[in-house]
């Protein structure tokens, strides 16, 4: 049994998630359930009324007085097919609006995990790989109440009830017929969970291997033409096709033996019910109608069993999906707050790496190994180096994106993990080299940095870095910048980053090639509007070379080379 | 292959792929009709058991006979219905390969520029997601297509023979089938494509910050951003409800009707029964015919409600095809020129070559262009003048409208700004140039591409394995695996566009360094650069502006 219990381990964080809707979920069960045994009563009853009429026609043929009141049981039938109709419409209106809500629950919460994660976790996949993976992950997690949940319940729940309507009749046929759909109940659900566990949990492992040889074979085209290696790489990409539709084989086949299953156990049970009534009939003690109701009674529950193969074989998936999504939010660990905060007493502390060594997981060479270096309070300090020496690695290690693997990293001596990230993140800024920014208006990305902040000082922040001209142009403030920016040239998009900075009023400045993309002029003169801003703040400054660098005008004095993760050389003017 | 029908439609294309394997939708279609046939056998053995028990008072051991028959009859109704799901997928899943095929074909027809317009991880995307996108339709939709008219009309026909009356009941429903039918697929038409519209709206949303996340966490907005999310998700919520609850109006509409026939045939048949109907053949009604007729009547309606749930595989596959149709119909690229290799020489020759882009027009040529083997030769201009397409003409990756192009036969190494990586070893990236090549040749190769130093801090060497695109490797280390698998591969013609454009200056001077040991062995060497010092190192630098030579420089 220790396979069912880490299944149920591994869904336990999201099924105690669903339990937050607790009765929303058991309403929407108990109208499939309204559904389902309107679906036995339209069929049952239909039979029960069918056979009285029948035979009570013969004893009137006969000349025999008789009667049958056809009223109750006629207002049965059209309740039982108005009641299956609604309770249907309405349990899938309503069991969708929960699932949706669901969605939006599962949504927040991945987002609050993945918004703690490190730079390392998040390095490890593009954006658009993490979406994809969470949003394919997180939607099969929300059929998780509709598919793995609510129906095996509400089946149960109707066998039970069957087994009570016949055994009120005829108990044995009662207790014959409740152990034998138990047991198809029991094979339907935990058996073609076991027969497809395996195959279904590398559903999304092979699609993805799949996609990333067919992204690898189109943007390699050049090589593997030129190469001749297009024949080569199209067998590797085949190999993972036929893996992917081995597993897709098994498991439509599995599912497939569970629905014929389906139709073989209910009707061998209903043979069985038969032949009991039949019994029953033949000694006196059943009538006629009742011996017809019983075995339609079982015959309805097939459409409400039907639901349970393909679910419970994809199970597995389900499981995947929950065991990743599980491992994501036990990352967070990485970068944990501290229980006790210490206070900063400076405004403008001292920033200090103590033989700090990073090494990135799957990465060939260590990204800084036994750096330390001094920024004083007040110092403007520029570091140099080509791209992969180590610059970005220490902005990230400063503002606790990451954390290093050796040495340690300090605030007038405090190690960073002893400060809030709010107080740490408020002190130290870092305008990255990617520069990000979202498909809002102008302000609203100002506004990241000081949400605060009112009009005129946001058109000051833009003065600052020469964007006010032409947001006047645009539709100033309100103008949306696009997609990641995608409105906004490279430069624009850099300049406003930076005055989002700005606006954030951080005493520790890191600038990640903030002049890229700029030309000499214009960045001379934003250059020389920083240098009265910079007052009282330290600075460090990020980029490749000295040359074409305004740091002059910045008051850069001092410098330090940076070469494979390692300091190189120092110098001041 | 697709060339010569003017514009593949989605319909049609579909049609082609479905009509290639015809035979295992047909079984999956024998196999469903099987189903149908042994449901009703089924349900008349049950009916012709109560009748016998309840009217001709037979005793039970009697019915023994019926009994067996009735277990034979649900075991082949099984076995059939295991077969149909069986044929279907089997069905879908050859298709969905020979889908692939056809679209991969495509794209190597097509070659790396004229897919360049298209981002290559999204139509990776496309060969994966939206051909999966397919498996529905063929494996359940389209099998059940037919039977949802066969089945129904067969029941029809039976009920018809043992109460026209109740048949009329079940045939009044009949013409509302094609009304059903489009209800439903216009209901789940729509919805689908305001889901879709909605879906991808809330995944932008989602995506743009995940995208900012290093920013939202930089300005302490996490906790804010999270809400926004789950805001957004709700949005989201009230909108495609207020679709679902129309939609699903479509469905429940046939329920209803499947529900209210059961209930009407149940009435009818019992005041039949009673003798309270004087009309027509209800006098003639037994136990049996009308016990047939009542567990017939939700049959009647079930393939048809199967055929409803399938329909949002239709319109998946549909939305699918027309993505894939697009790409099916960019046309593949027919050159003018006459194109053949040069004999045994590594030596290139173009005479009066051009090459014209759609929308672009002409970005090369007139042009005359003739290399010895073992040239060193540098393409020089300004960018957008047409020294890329000169490489990619003479690579093969496009073709000349006009004039002869004399190449070497066989393969050609290749490199430019941005290196493939494949998922895989050291080795395994290497082996693409020369898939036979030994370990031995593997690392000599990488050392003289100047990373025999890291290959010696690897415990695994040329084992190692890269993450996917190449995770773990620097830029300048991409790059220079990239020419290691130049000098791993014998190819004698050496093709590098813009090879030191993204590098810094150590591996800058490391290529060059290794390019003059290329020349040396004797290989030609064509480059397109702006960069002084490979100009510096070619034996001729040719000049190209506005895709025509203009210049010549022999140093």
């Amino acid at each position: 049994m220790s396979r069912p219990a880490s299944v149920y381990r591994e869904l336990r964080p999201w099924l105690k998630l669903l339990g937050r809707r607790r009765g929303r979920l058991a309403l929407g069960a108990l109208l499939m359930a309204i559904t389902a045994f309107a679906g036995i009563g339209l069929l049952a009853l239909s039979g029960w009324f069918i056979t009285a009429t029948a035979l009570t026609g013969m004893l009137l043929a006969a000349g025999i007085a008789a009667s049958l009141d056809v009223y109750v049981p006629g207002g049965g039938i059209r309740f039982f097919a108005l009641t299956r109709t609604v309770a249907r419409y309405l349990e899938r209106i309503y069991n969708h609006d929960s699932v949706l809500r669901l969605l939006a629950d599962l949504r927040g919460g991945m987002f609050r995990v993945l918004v703690r994660l490190d730079g390392q976790a998040l390095s490890r996949r593009r954006a658009s790989e993490w979406l994809n993976r969470l949003t394919a992950d997180i939607d099969t997690l929300d059929s998780l109440y509709l598919r793995l949940l609510a129906p095996p319940l509400v089946a149960l729940l109707a066998i039970l009830g069957l087994a009570l309507l016949i055994g009120v009749f005829l108990p044995l046929a009662g207790m014959v017929a409740g152990a034998m759909l138990l047991l198809l109940w029991a094979l339907l659900t935990l058996g073609q969970a076991h027969l497809g566990m395996a195959a279904s949990q590398r559903r999304v492992a092979s699609l993805d291997r799949l996609r990333s040889r067919a992204i690898e074979h189109v943007q390699g085209l050049a090589e593997l033409s030129a190469y001749t290696g297009l024949a080569t790489h199209r067998r590797r990409l085949d190999e993972h096709q036929q893996a992917l539709y081995a597993d897709q084989r098994l498991l439509g086949r599995r599912a497939a033996l569970g629905n014929a299953l389906v139709g073989l156990g209910v009707g061998v049970t209903l043979l069985a019910v038969l032949w009991l009534a039949s019994l029953a009939y033949a000694r006196g003690v059943l009538s006629g109608p009742l011996v017809v109701m019983m075995p339609l009674a079982v015959l309805a529950l097939a459409e409400t069993l039907g639901l349970l193969p393909s679910a419970f074989t994809q199970l597995g998936a389900t499981r995947a999906a929950a065991r990743r999504l599980n491992a994501l939010g036990a990352a967070q660990g990485a970068i944990a707050e501290p229980r006790q905060s210490v206070p900063l007493d400076s405004a403008t502390p001292r920033l200090e790496f103590q033989a700090v060594s990073l090494r990135y997981p799957g990465a060939l060479e260590p990204a800084l190994e036994q750096v330390s270096l001094r920024l004083d309070a007040g110092q403007r300090l520029a570091l140099l180096g080509a791209s992969g020496a180590g610059k970005s690695s220490l902005a990230q290690l400063a503002t606790r994106l990451i954390d290093p693997q050796a040495g340690r990293v300090t605030l007038d001596g405090e190690p960073l993990p002893g400060l809030s990230l709010r107080e740490l993140r408020g002190r130290v800024g870092l305008l990255t080299q990617q520069g990000e920014l979202f498909d809002d208006s102008l302000a609203a990305n100002l506004r990241l940095g000081a949400p605060q902040a009112s009009d005129p000082q946001l058109w000051q922040a833009l003065a600052m870095v020469e964007l006010d001209a032409w947001a006047e142009e645009a539709q100033g403030l309100a103008t949306r910048v696009g997609e990641g920016g995608r409105q906004l040239s490279g430069g624009q998009a850099r300049r406003l980053c930076l005055a989002r900075l700005l606006l954030a009023e951080p005493r520790i400045v890191i600038l990640d090639e903030p002049f890229a993309g700029l030309d000499a002029a214009l960045a001379e003169r934003i250059a020389t509007r920083l240098d009265d801003w910079l007052a009282g703040r330290s600075l460090l400054l990020l980029c490749h070379h000295r040359e074409g660098q305004p740091l002059a005008a910045l008051g850069v004095g001092d410098w330090i080379w940076l070469a494979s993760g390692r300091v190189l050389t120092a110098g001041s003017e | 292959m697709e060339q010569g029908d003017a514009a593949l439609t989605q319909r049609r294309w579909l049609g082609r792929l479905a009509a290639r394997q015809r035979r295992l939708i047909g079984l999956s279609m024998g196999a469903g009709l099987f189903v149908g046939l042994a449901t009703i056998v089924q349900m008349a053995l049950l009916a012709g058991w109560l009748s016998a028990l309840l009217v001709d008072d037979a005793a039970p051991k009697e019915l023994v006979g019926l009994g067996v028959a009735l277990i034979v009859v649900l075991a082949l109704r099984a076995a059939a219905q295991w077969a149909q799901e069986v044929a279907g997928q089997e069905a879908s899943l050859r298709i969905r390969q020979a889908a692939r095929a056809e679209l991969l074909a495509h794209i190597e027809a097509l070659g790396p520029v004229r897919l360049g317009g298209r981002h290559s991880a999204a139509l990776g995307g496309q060969l994966v997601e939206q051909v999966e996108a397919l498996d529905g339709y063929f494996a359940r939709f389209l099998p059940q297509l037919r039977l949802a008219v066969a089945i129904p009309a067969l029941i029809a026909v039976l009920v018809l023979w043992l109460d026209w009356l109740a048949a009329i009941f079940l045939l009044l429903a009949a013409p509302m089938i094609p009304l059903f039918m489009a209800l439903v697929g216009i209901g789940a038409e729509r919805l689908n494509r305001q889901q879709f519209a909605a879906v991808s709206r809330l995944a932008g949303h989602f995506l743009d910050r995940v995208r900012g996340i290093t920013t939202l966490q930089l300005f302490n907005r996490a906790e804010q951003a999270s809400a926004e999310v789950h805001a957004a998700a709700d949005d989201y919520r009230r909108l495609s409800m207020r679709t679902l609850r129309l939609a699903f109006l479509s469905s429940a509409v046939l329920e209803f009707f499947a529900a209210v026939a059961i209930a009407v045939l149940a009435i009818y048949t019992g005041f039949g029964l009673l003798g309270y109907i004087d009309y027509g053949p209800s006098s003639q009604l037994t136990l049996f015919s009308g016990l047939l007729i009542l567990l017939l009547a939700p049959e009647f309606f079930q393939p048809l409600r199967t055929l409803s749930q399938h329909y949002h595989d239709r319109a998946a596959a549909l939305g699918a095809a027309d993505a894939l149709v697009a790409l099916l119909n960019v046309p593949l690229p027919k050159g003018g020129a006459e194109r053949r290799p040069s004999d045994g020489e590594s030596g290139v020759s173009l005479d009066g070559v051009s090459v014209t882009f759609a929308g672009r027009g002409r970005v090369l040529g007139p042009l005359d262009l003739r290399i010895a083997p073992g040239e060193c030769v540098a393409l020089a201009g300004p960018s957008g003048a047409g020294k890329s397409t000169l490489l990619q003409l003479i690579a093969g990756f496009v073709d000349s409208d006009t004039g002869r192009v004399v190449t070497p036969a066989g393969e050609i190494a290749w490199m430019d700004q941005r290196p493939l990586l494949i998922h895989g070893s050291l080795a395994d990236n290497l082996r693409l140039a020369a898939p036979g090549a030994s370990d031995a040749a593997i690392e000599r190769a990488l050392e003289q591409a100047g990373l025999g130093e890291l290959l010696d801090a690897l415990p695994a060497g040329i084992d190692t394995a890269l993450g996917e695109r190449g995770a773990g490797l620097s830029g300048g280390q991409a790059q220079r695996l990239a020419l290691a698998r130049v000098f791993l591969s014998g190819a004698s013609l050496v093709l590098l566009d813009e090879p030191t454009a993204s590098v810094d200056d150590d591996t800058q001077a490391a290529l060059i360094e290794a390019l003059r040991a290329l020349t040396a062995a004797g290989r030609t060497l064509i480059i397109a650069t702006h960069h002084p010092a490979l100009m510096g190192m070619a034996g001729r630098v040719v000049r190209i502006e506005d895709g025509r030579r203009v210049d010549e420089v022999m140093s």
